[in-house]
């Protein structure tokens, strides 16, 4: 069946069509001979040979200009979908072509998240009885409450406690874990746990440091996120685009995260929701970000890079960190999250 | 290729465009700086218009830029139904931005790309009303737009222009409104406002090696009636590095002395030299490509035995008080492979750096690392070693160490110890040797021979033997058998680990026990510890952490350090085996293959028969 978002009336953003999703779409171009060629001439053209070279050649052109007109060019995918990385790969296998390399920010490649805070906080209040009122409390570590409410949850308990022993397990003394194990169950916790849970546990607000230590230890960071070098922030993007989860997820959170002017959070159409969701939504690939430190209030996350050994893109690099360490859009949906509140939007 | 040397200063440009703004509004300047006098700057749009990333809109039938000036103008004006049009073709996203690409002459073939330098992105964000009134304008609107101002210029180029202040929409729709614009910049900076034209220029060619970034403010003066508002913004100008430094070499170190003795392992790191470069390109995802080193040889036997890591690292030296960005390397020469311990030769290798993006004959430089590889000889400190061992001692109870001078030394040097009986009848112990500790643990293999009434001394040759060069020494070792034979307990288990309580420890014996009786660690009953209570053969080999090559035997020896079963209860796990702490008293079942870390039962005995009398 066709994937259509199911919204909740009124939240659709202006202007947007329901998308078909990828493997859908590849399904309806099979079926048609021209589609289905041109689609094939594409795939060839773009296997083993840089974009230059690609573009130059009339034929695959030609082709990507038939496509452009196909199912396959605004079709999109889900987080978490069945066949997902399937579906990512026929995204790009079109949007490569498209966009230029060296392009900043990319188009994300998932339908864009319609669903907001206060769905959350909703649900929130009927599995903890107290409603958001509690986290107004002065005494309480809402991180340790988070913890708690996890655990009481069979789904999230399982999985909280399969990612922490894999990342916890030491391989030997020059090895910590086996980061990719780490990685792909952090993966799992976070695309099959509700954000009831998980958001609770990683955007929880502090008062004091032990809370904020705890909310920092969320991923386990000595295995998910640190590593002896910090590599340069923009090898690490290129590292990250080479792989279709990790640059759908970066292109995500840049659609969802990046600083709008023209809103009053600083998100782009005001929703924190959607930036919480695509920040949680690379958790667990090579540009895994985390909090630096555990402040309690000067709330600073990044992944583990840096700008040192930019040469002249230094200015490209800050531009890229700052997305993440000086990102008011990201701060407010964290501090949002943390009090209870989501701005109140007149559809 | 676009014209070489020609670029523009920014890579995005910006400017508002309201809905139905007329034909021939001006909206903004582009510069391009230039790489040699004789250039002259031809500017070009590009054919499309493009929405959100960068998807192609539709053809640009509405915009025009003057060749000469670069002044981007509304050739027609774009009202509503244009807009709505052109956002039905954006992908779906809301249309908020309208990029075009400006290119110095000639275009490129594939017009899609736009990269600085050659080529500048104009966004023009579009709001959605006609154009305000002067009135409704805050001083801030007249002065700047919110997406902030930033530069940059390349190093060793001639002087130009590289901004224009004013907001050509907002001065033609309010022509009486009067600004001026200010550069606020400590004296002596490159850089010049003309109060005129309100162009910003350079004043000479700049070097990054000097300074690299300008943080300076411009000020924008507006005169509404009879008020007069400042607004400040930051004016950051950043220079642009090109490789104009050759490298050099700190102090004028080009030689490193390196000795090759016990450590023979490959991957040894030998010696390591630095070579400085002022210059911060190429940068770090293509400097190991341009930055190269080769071992300079012609002796196979040199490129196989060694190579080289460069590890480059940015550092920041002091240039007049500012900060500037350098790059240091460091060449290490590492082992490439490991050396027999008979191999004895002194080489100096030579290995060239060369910086190959630097235009001067200079950009190389040659390290040597002057490289001695001394033999090592294998033999024993001591002519004959000396051991006891009780009467009582179980199987797998170690009594001693025998290692070969400057054993804790080797790396990479697989030397096995054996024994040699010269005692036939009493032949009763056994040796096995650690991997990468080059130490040999000795221990009882059988422990009847032991108990043995005419076996009071044991005699043995130890011989220690290097694998690769079968290079061997040998020493002789004497163990006096001592005690007397004491009965063994009934019932006892064959490990001391099984026994839980401080009394059923003491009186058994279990294997490993050096004198027939386990041994009780008390430990200090702080939570989990790794001073857990525990029953054991030997305090001095178990419980430490280490699962010895003695121990990994047999897993009931010390199942407190070998385990890779199920712990229950309060611990930390070994890093590969083993209990690294324990809570309480932890005990094992090295059958089951299982240990138990728990508190200790109640302290008071029950009352028994006899309490019970007495109330």
């Amino acid at each position: 069946s066709l994937a259509s978002p199911s919204s909740p009336q009124g939240s659709e953003l202006p202007g947007w069509r329901s998308p078909v999703d990828c493997v859908r779409a590849n399904e309806l171009c099979a079926a048609e001979a021209n589609c289905s060629s041109r689609y094939r001439t594409l795939r060839q053209c773009l296997a083993g040979r840089d974009r230059n070279t690609m573009l130059a050649n009339k034929e695959c052109q030609a082709a990507l200009e038939v496509l452009q007109e196909s199912p396959l060019y605004d079709c999109r995918c889900k987080r978490g979908m069945k066949k997902e990385l399937q579906c990512l790969q026929i995204y790009w296998s079109i949007h490569l072509g498209l966009t230029e390399g060296e392009e900043f920010y990319e188009a994300s490649p998932y339908e864009p998240v319609t669903s907001r805070l206060s769905d959350i906080f909703r649900l929130a209040s009927i599995f903890s009885g107290t409603g958001a009122d509690a986290a107004l409390s002065t005494k309480s570590n809402h991180c340790l409450d988070a913890a708690k409410a996890c655990n009481l949850n069979d789904n999230c308990k399982k999985l909280r406690s399969a990612y922490i022993s894999i990342c916890n397990r030491e391989i030997s003394p020059v090895e910590r874990c086996n980061r990719r194990k780490c990685h792909k169950a952090l993966r799992q916790f976070f695309d099959r746990v509700p954000s009831e849970y998980t958001y609770r546990m990683l955007f929880c607000s502090c008062r004091d440091q032990a809370c904020a230590e705890r909310r920092r230890q969320t991923i386990l960071p000595s295995c998910s996120y640190e590593d002896k070098e910090k590599p340069n922030c923009l090898d690490l993007r290129n590292v990250c685009r080479t792989d279709h989860l990790c640059r759908s997820r970066l292109a995500d959170f840049h659609a969802n995260c990046r600083v709008s002017y023209q809103t009053l959070t600083s998100c782009p159409a005001d929703n924190y929701q959607a930036c919480l969701g695509s920040y949680a939504g690379m958790i667990g690939f090579d540009m895994t970000p985390n909090y630096v430190d555990s402040s309690p209030t000067g709330i600073v996350v990044s992944p583990w890079c840096s700008c040192r050994g930019s040469g002249n893109m230094e200015e490209e690099c800050e531009k890229f960190l700052k997305d993440f360490t000086e990102n008011p859009c990201l701060r407010n949906a964290i501090q949002a999250f943390g009090n209870g509140t989501d701005v109140n939007i007149s559809p | 290729k676009a014209a070489l040397g020609l670029y523009f200063p920014r890579d995005t440009y910006s400017e508002k465009l309201y809905v139905d703004q007329p034909a021939g509004t001006p909206l903004l300047y582009v510069q391009a700086l230039r790489d040699s006098q004789q250039e002259v700057p031809r500017f070009q749009l590009g054919q499309h218009l493009y929405g959100s990333y960068r998807s192609q809109l539709h053809e640009n039938l509405w915009f025009q830029i003057h060749e000469d000036t670069g002044l981007l103008y509304l050739n027609r004006s774009l009202g509503w139904k244009d807009l709505k049009s052109l956002s039905a073709l954006n992908g779906g996203y809301p249309l908020l931005n309208i990029h075009l690409h400006v290119f110095l002459s000639p275009k490129p073939f594939w017009e899609n790309e736009c990269l600085w330098p050659s080529c500048a992105k104009v966004s023009l964000s579009i709001i959605n009303t006609t154009a305000p009134t002067c009135s409704s304008l805050k001083a801030r609107e007249f002065c700047f737009l919110d997406t902030g101002l930033s530069f940059r210029i390349k190093e060793n180029k001639p002087p130009g222009t590289f901004h224009q202040f004013r907001l050509l929409p907002v001065q033609q729709l309010c022509p009486n409104i009067s600004i001026s614009y200010q550069l606020i910049a400590d004296a002596g900076v490159p850089f010049r406002c003309d109060k005129e034209s309100m162009e910003v220029s350079t004043r000479r060619p700049l070097d990054r090696e000097q300074r690299e970034k300008y943080e300076l403010m411009a000020k924008c003066t507006v005169r509404m009636e009879a008020r007069e508002v400042d607004v400040v913004v930051p004016f950051p100008v950043t220079v642009y590095d090109e490789d104009d430094t050759a490298p050099y070499l700190p102090r004028g170190i080009n030689t490193a002395d390196a000795v090759v003795e016990y450590k023979r392992k490959e991957g040894t790191i030998l010696a390591k030299l630095t070579v400085q470069d002022a210059d911060v390109t190429p940068s770090s995802g293509e400097l190991i490509r341009k930055y190269t080193n080769t071992i300079v040889t012609s002796d196979p036997w040199v490129s196989e035995s060694f190579r080289v890591d460069h590890m480059p690292n940015e550092t920041t030296v002091n240039s007049n008080g500012s900060l500037v960005r350098a790059t240091q390397h460091e060449y290490r020469l590492v082992l490439n492979r490991s050396f027999p311990i008979t191999e004895s030769r002194s080489v100096q290798v030579d290995v060239l750096v060369n910086d190959t993006d630097f235009q001067g004959p200079e950009g190389s430089l040659l390290l040597h690392f002057n490289v001695t590889i001394l033999p090592v000889s294998i033999r024993f400190q001591n002519s004959s070693y000396s051991f006891s061992v009780n009467r009582n001692a179980h199987q797998y109870a170690q009594i001693g160490k025998i290692c070969i001078e400057n054993c804790k030394e080797f790396y990479g040097v697989n030397i096995v110890y054996r024994l040699q009986s010269l005692s036939s009848n009493c032949s009763a112990l056994g040796i096995l040797t650690a991997l990468e500790e080059t130490t040999g643990h000795l221990y009882v293999n059988d422990s009847t021979v032991v108990q043995r009434p005419e076996c009071t001394e044991i005699q043995y040759t130890v011989v220690a033997l290097d694998k690769q060069s079968k290079k061997q020494a040998k020493t002789s070792i004497i163990v006096v058998v001592e005690g007397t034979i004491m009965p063994q307990e009934q019932g006892c288990p064959s490990s001391c680990a099984v026994s839980k309580r401080r009394s059923e420890c003491e009186e058994c014996g279990g294997l490993g026990t050096l004198t027939g009786k386990c041994q009780w660690r008390q430990g200090d009953g702080k939570g989990i510890t790794k001073n857990y209570s525990t029953c054991t053969p030997s305090l001095k080999t178990c419980p430490d952490g280490v699962c010895d090559t003695v121990e990994s035997r047999y897993p009931a020896i010390c199942p407190q350090d070998c385990t890779r079963g199920e712990i229950i209860g309060g611990h930390e796990r070994g890093d590969r085996r083993g209990i690294k702490a324990g809570y309480g008293i932890c005990n094992c079942f090295p059958e089951e293959k299982k240990c138990f870390c728990e508190q200790e039962d109640d302290k008071e005995a029950l009352c028994d028969d006899v309490c019970r009398t007495v109330i």
